[in-house]
């Protein structure tokens, strides 16, 4: 008797931990493309820390009619530069739009475990990533350059910020450049600074706050994403722009090599509509909407193939 | 304490002097109990101005905490509702981590002894990367074994790994809480009991848990009110909680002061609900103990 109820309980726990995890439906496509439309559904990761490329919505209401589940977002509840690309990807393909929001680590990490089918999130083309990721032709270029603090009169160029105290996100394409380790495909890259004193942040809005905090005091400089500082700077941030971007990223839709199902259909698929949409002027006229001037040109003549990804 | 109340309500005047007496007494410690809970209260207020000064030397800007609010406020049904679902299953793993500690088994003393170590040892945010990340990888190998269905249940999603590492956590904790309950229980209970012929799971269920969980439920309340803010972390996967929509929402005018504030007051509310609940709670669970 005791005995028994107390196998009861776990059998009741045990139940009902398996009916949260839900019955899943046993999928019969081939690739993920096939995948993502059968399901009328393209679950897109983002994390909307990084605006103008993807932010929150205020007061947003999911359409009623929306496929996505509880746990997902609709496209009404996200906008930016990314969400924009995005929605025209997955309306292109024929299929609904769905956000998941991890962590920007958990993105680049790969191993996504099918959690979501693509990255639509400003990703840089690096020979580590591409160890984890398939990449797709880019869709647009970001320069990256150094900001410090508005009140600061002695540097007036980036080599002047050697063995000084620079801020960036963690995991960021800028971390690797200060580190020295930066390659990007397609581009030579030239170390200016030398020696910095690396301060990592969890983001780059992070080190831009504590830049701001005044020259010197947390930081020298911040290496960031042009576009970034100067929405910063648009929000009142009191800091500046040093010289020139020191360098270019190439930045893409990419999917996760170790995806359950084949993901190379559905990323040379997404290339083939990203280059449409740069012959269209889709990309050209989002750009000039969200950043003001034309960040897609040089990533449309990106020869995708000399990557050699998928020779194997 | 019933009867006095009543008697407090409707003072009838009373031939009886010592009642006189009596009753006077009562209604003077009454009074400066009143008194003392005012005193404390003006310090209360005098601290909150202290601390609004305080924030209002930061620079931020109140109008837009004032616009944008809401949107975090929408978090709040999922911290509780997160916090609500880890407590329960804790409570359920305290419990049995507690009774294997104390049992004379040595596999379920070993398991429970080693749960409560390795889970103690080790950091609430790793332990979240480690199911999230990690236990699909289990997952897949099964599946690459043959067992599908079995593999797909590994791959739990933001909300569900949130839960589990939240209730691994605190069910850790929670297990030494349960065994101070569990011994607090006098030993003449037990050996009554086992003089009434009960197996072991009887005096368990009959003697031991209704007079432990008496001690143990104030303790489950404090571990809520820690867990509402430690769930903050389960934002990491992008779960959409105060915390997320605080921090993520800020980026778009880089005004973490302003919604960071928000969040800190949203969580304090709840935690001055919680405390005011378990205090309820345990004045309740304390009435049969009264003389």
């Amino acid at each position: 008797m005791k005995r028994l109820s107390l196998i009861l309980t776990m059998v009741v726990i045990f139940g009902l931990l398996v009916a949260a995890c839900g019955p899943k439906p046993t999928p019969e496509p081939e690739d993920k493309l096939a995948e993502v439309l059968a399901r009328g559904v393209l679950i897109i990761s983002t994390d909307p820390a990084y605006p103008p490329q993807s932010e929150l919505v205020e007061g947003a209401e999911r359409p009623a009619d929306t496929k996505c589940s509880s746990d997902q977002r609709t496209a009404a509840e996200l906008q930016g530069f990314d969400i924009e690309v995005a929605k025209e990807v997955a309306r292109r393909l024929g299929v609904e739009p769905c956000f998941v929001t991890p962590n920007w680590d958990l993105i680049v990490a790969g191993g996504w475990s099918d959690r979501w089918d693509i990255s639509i999130g400003s990703m840089t083309i690096t020979p580590n990533r591409m160890e984890k990721l398939y990449f797709s032709q880019p869709y647009y270029t970001t320069p990256a350059a150094f900001f410090v603090h508005a009140d600061n009169t002695t540097f007036t160029q980036p080599s002047d910020l050697s063995g000084k105290r620079i801020g960036f996100g963690v995991g960021t394409t800028y971390e690797y450049y200060l580190e020295g380790t930066l390659e990007i495909p397609g581009e030579t890259i030239e170390f200016v600074v030398q020696d910095p004193v690396i301060k990592p942040y969890d983001t780059d809005l992070f080190a831009l706050e504590d830049l701001s905090l005044g020259d010197g005091v947390r930081l020298d400089a911040v290496l960031t994403a042009q576009p970034t500082g100067a929405g910063a700077i648009a929000d009142g941030m009191p800091i500046k722009q040093l010289g020139d971007p020191v360098f270019f990223e190439y930045l893409a839709a990419a999917v996760d090599k170790a995806a359950g199902k084949d993901p190379i259909p559905l990323i040379l698929r997404v290339s083939e509509i990203i280059n449409e949409m740069h012959q269209d002027g889709t990309l050209q006229r989002l750009s000039q909407q969200f950043y003001g001037l034309d960040l897609t040109s040089a990533a449309g003549e990106f020869d995708l193939d000399a990557l050699g990804q998928f020779n194997q | 304490m019933a009867t006095e109340e009543r008697s407090l309500q409707e003072p009838v005047p009373t031939s009886d002097p010592d009642l006189a007496v009596g009753l006077a007494l009562v209604r003077r410690a009454r009074r400066q109990r009143i008194i003392e809970t005012i005193k404390v209260g003006i310090v209360w207020i005098v601290l909150v101005a202290l601390l609004t000064f305080g924030l209002l030397q930061l620079r931020f800007d109140p109008f837009y905490i004032f616009q944008h609010f809401g949107f975090v406020v929408e978090g709040v049904l999922t911290t509780i509702g997160v916090s609500l679902a880890s407590i329960s299953v804790a409570s359920v793993l305290a419990l049995f981590g507690a009774l294997g500690r104390l049992s004379r088994n040595p596999i379920a003393q070993g398991v429970s002894g080693f749960y409560v170590s390795v889970i103690r040892g080790t950091p609430l945010l790793i332990q979240i990367y480690f199911i999230y990340l990690g236990l699909p990888q289990i997952g897949q190998q099964l599946i690459r074994m043959g067992y599908r269905d079995l593999g797909e249940l590994f791959t739990l999603s933001e909300i569900q790994s949130g839960i589990l590492a939240l209730s691994l956590n605190y069910g850790a904790y929670m297990t030494e809480v349960f065994r101070a309950g569990l011994q607090s229980v006098g030993h003449g209970q037990r050996e009554a009991a086992a003089a009434l012929g009960m197996t072991r799971a009887q005096m368990l269920r009959r003697i031991i848990l209704p007079q432990a969980i008496r001690v143990i439920i104030p303790a489950i309340g404090n571990q809520f009110i820690a867990m509402q803010k430690d769930s903050a972390l389960v934002s990491v996967m992008g779960v959409w909680e105060i915390t997320f929509r605080a921090n993520r929402f800020a980026r778009k005018d880089s005004k973490f002061i302003e919604m960071f504030l928000v969040a800190a007051t949203l969580y304090w509310i709840l935690t001055i609900i919680s405390s005011w609940l378990q205090s309820r709670l345990e004045r309740r669970m304390a009435r049969a103990y009264e003389r």
